[in-house]
């Protein structure tokens, strides 16, 4: 049976009918139609689907739909500054030629931004151990580090 | 691939989710982080009547961490945060150590404490140090609750000593003893997203002398159905000054106690040289440590 739900994304309140069935994955993708957050395995391991949930990564490929109420989810849809002007992490990513493909880009830079959350100072190490549930298939994680880097150093400075 | 359908509940206190569970018995399985329950829902390994969400319940989630007391960990409390938290930093380094190492950060924000022991997966991370480090479980149910060292509460493979309406509400772990130490270490192919092929835990409490050893349990994960705390260490080393020989003769022990699978990740062969490796290492480990070395 079909429920009537309000889901915020982005600060945008979606009212969504759906089943308790229904993945927060397809939810966003097929009945919000915001199509950043992209589905690779479905099964919790490649990190494509991660979105934010009251700021913390989770993988919305796992994530009940229903179960995602009352919370502020953010999809790299939502990290777009109001000017038009990309988020410094997407800004880094470009300059530093991290995004091949793009499959993986929106879960990575929303994982990059978790951990820049936490600390925005963070050693190599700990940006490969809390990026490591975000594979990509063809940029390779050298340009994606170094971006993570560059867009630390804005962060410290200016705050993000 | 679509889950089976179910009903959906998502109580908001301690009292509801017990009257749930009571009411809705082997039909229902508690949703938590759903990093395992939504996993094998979705290969149909398992399709649910109700699902019975706990994210709603503040009771279920935290850490309570004093000094001289030990500490309180609510089931519901994700990796992430035993992960991060200093105060489980500093009197518990091999927990903070494990969940840091579970899956991946996003995996660690959404899976909880409790749902890696009900999982009971043998390979499972936490449970290996909870155990070295002496952990309870409370099980409560609308009638009351009941207290178990985690030890006796995972049987073996997904098998729990849990009744029909009971659910884990939280752990409890004691003070740890002067002049003592816990560490964790693990071996799998690479370091995220690994399932481990061995992981083990080793807690050493000294004598006053700060060099005999009062106390020693060795903990061994994903080389036998549930994790298993060696009889032949403790015998051999305790009320002994440990010397290299003697750490080696202990480690061959546990070795003879594993009893390990082959499987895609590793053989049982390797399994056990690896068991070999890892006790003497975190035996030295957890030595110098509790000596303050
Ligand atoms: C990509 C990926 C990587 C992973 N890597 C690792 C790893 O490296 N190491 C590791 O140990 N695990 C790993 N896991 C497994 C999983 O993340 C952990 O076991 C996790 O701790 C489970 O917690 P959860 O809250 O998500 O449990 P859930 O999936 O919500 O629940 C698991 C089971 O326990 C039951 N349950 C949960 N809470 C209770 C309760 N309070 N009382 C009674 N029953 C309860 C549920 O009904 C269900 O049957 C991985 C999973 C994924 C998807
Ligand atoms: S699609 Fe969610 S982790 Fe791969
Ligand atoms: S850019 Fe193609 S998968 Fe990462």
């Amino acid at each position: 049976m079909k429920k009537l739900i309000e889901l915020d994304i982005n600060g945008r309140i979606y009212e969504v009918a759906i089943d308790a069935r229904d993945l927060l994955i397809d939810v966003i993708r097929n009945k919000v139609g915001l199509t950043g957050s992209k589905k690779g395995c479905g099964d919790g391991d490649c990190g494509a689907c991660t979105v934010l949930i009251d700021g913390k990564p989770e993988l919305s490929c796992i994530k009940l739909a229903i179960a995602s109420q009352g919370k502020k989810i953010t999809t790299i849809e939502g990290l777009v500054q109001e000017s038009g002007q990309l988020h410094p992490i997407q800004q880094a990513y470009v300059d530093h030629g991290a995004v091949q493909c793009g499959f993986c880009t929106p879960g990575m830079i929303l994982s990059s931004k978790a951990l820049l959350d936490r600390n925005p100072n963070p050693t190599e190490q700990y940006i490969k151990h809390e990026l490591s549930g975000n594979i990509c298939r063809c940029t390779g994680y050298k340009r994606i580090i170094e971006a993570v880097e560059a867009a630390a150093k804005v962060w410290s400075k200016e705050g993000v | 691939m679509f889950l089976n359908h179910f009903e959906y509940f998502a109580p908001k206190t301690p009292a509801e989710t017990l009257e749930l569970v009571a009411r809705l018995g082997s039909k229902a399985k508690i949703l938590a982080g759903g990093t395992d329950l939504m996993v094998v829902m979705k290969a149909k390994a398992i399709s649910p009547d109700y699902l019975i969400d706990i994210n709603g319940v503040e009771e279920f989630k935290g850490i309570f961490c004093e000094p001289g007391k030990g500490a309180v960990i609510g089931t519901n409390t994700k990796l992430a945060e035993i992960q991060f938290s200093e105060a489980i930093q500093e009197k518990y380094p091999a927990l903070a150590y494990a969940a840091g190492e579970v899956g991946s950060s996003q995996v660690r924000h959404m899976a909880s404490l409790g749902g890696n022991s009900c999982n009971a997966s043998p390979a499972a991370e936490t449970p290996t140090p909870l155990v070295a480090l002496g952990a309870k479980v409370v099980l409560s149910s609308i009638s009351g609750e009941r207290e178990l060292p985690l030890e006796e509460f995972i049987l073996g493979v997904r098998v729990l000593d849990l009744a029909e309406g009971e659910m884990l509400t939280k752990f409890i772990l004691p003070e740890p003893k002067l002049k003592s130490a816990c560490r964790y270490a693990y071996m799998g192919r690479r370091d995220a997203m690994e399932i481990d092929c061995v992981n083990m835990a080793v807690t050493i409490e000294l004598e006053n002398d700060g060099e005999t050893v009062k106390n020693i349990e060795l903990v061994m994960g994903s080389v036998y159905p549930r994790p298993l705390a060696s009889k032949e260490v403790t015998a051999l080393l305790l009320g002994q000054k440990l010397s290299d020989q003697l750490i080696e003769k202990a480690a061959e022990a546990a070795q003879g106690e594993a009893k390990p699978i082959d499987d895609i990740r590793a053989s049982a062969e390797y399994r056990r040289e690896i068991v070999k490796v890892l006790a003497c290492r975190l035996i030295k480990e957890a030595y110098a440590a509790a000596k303050g070395v």
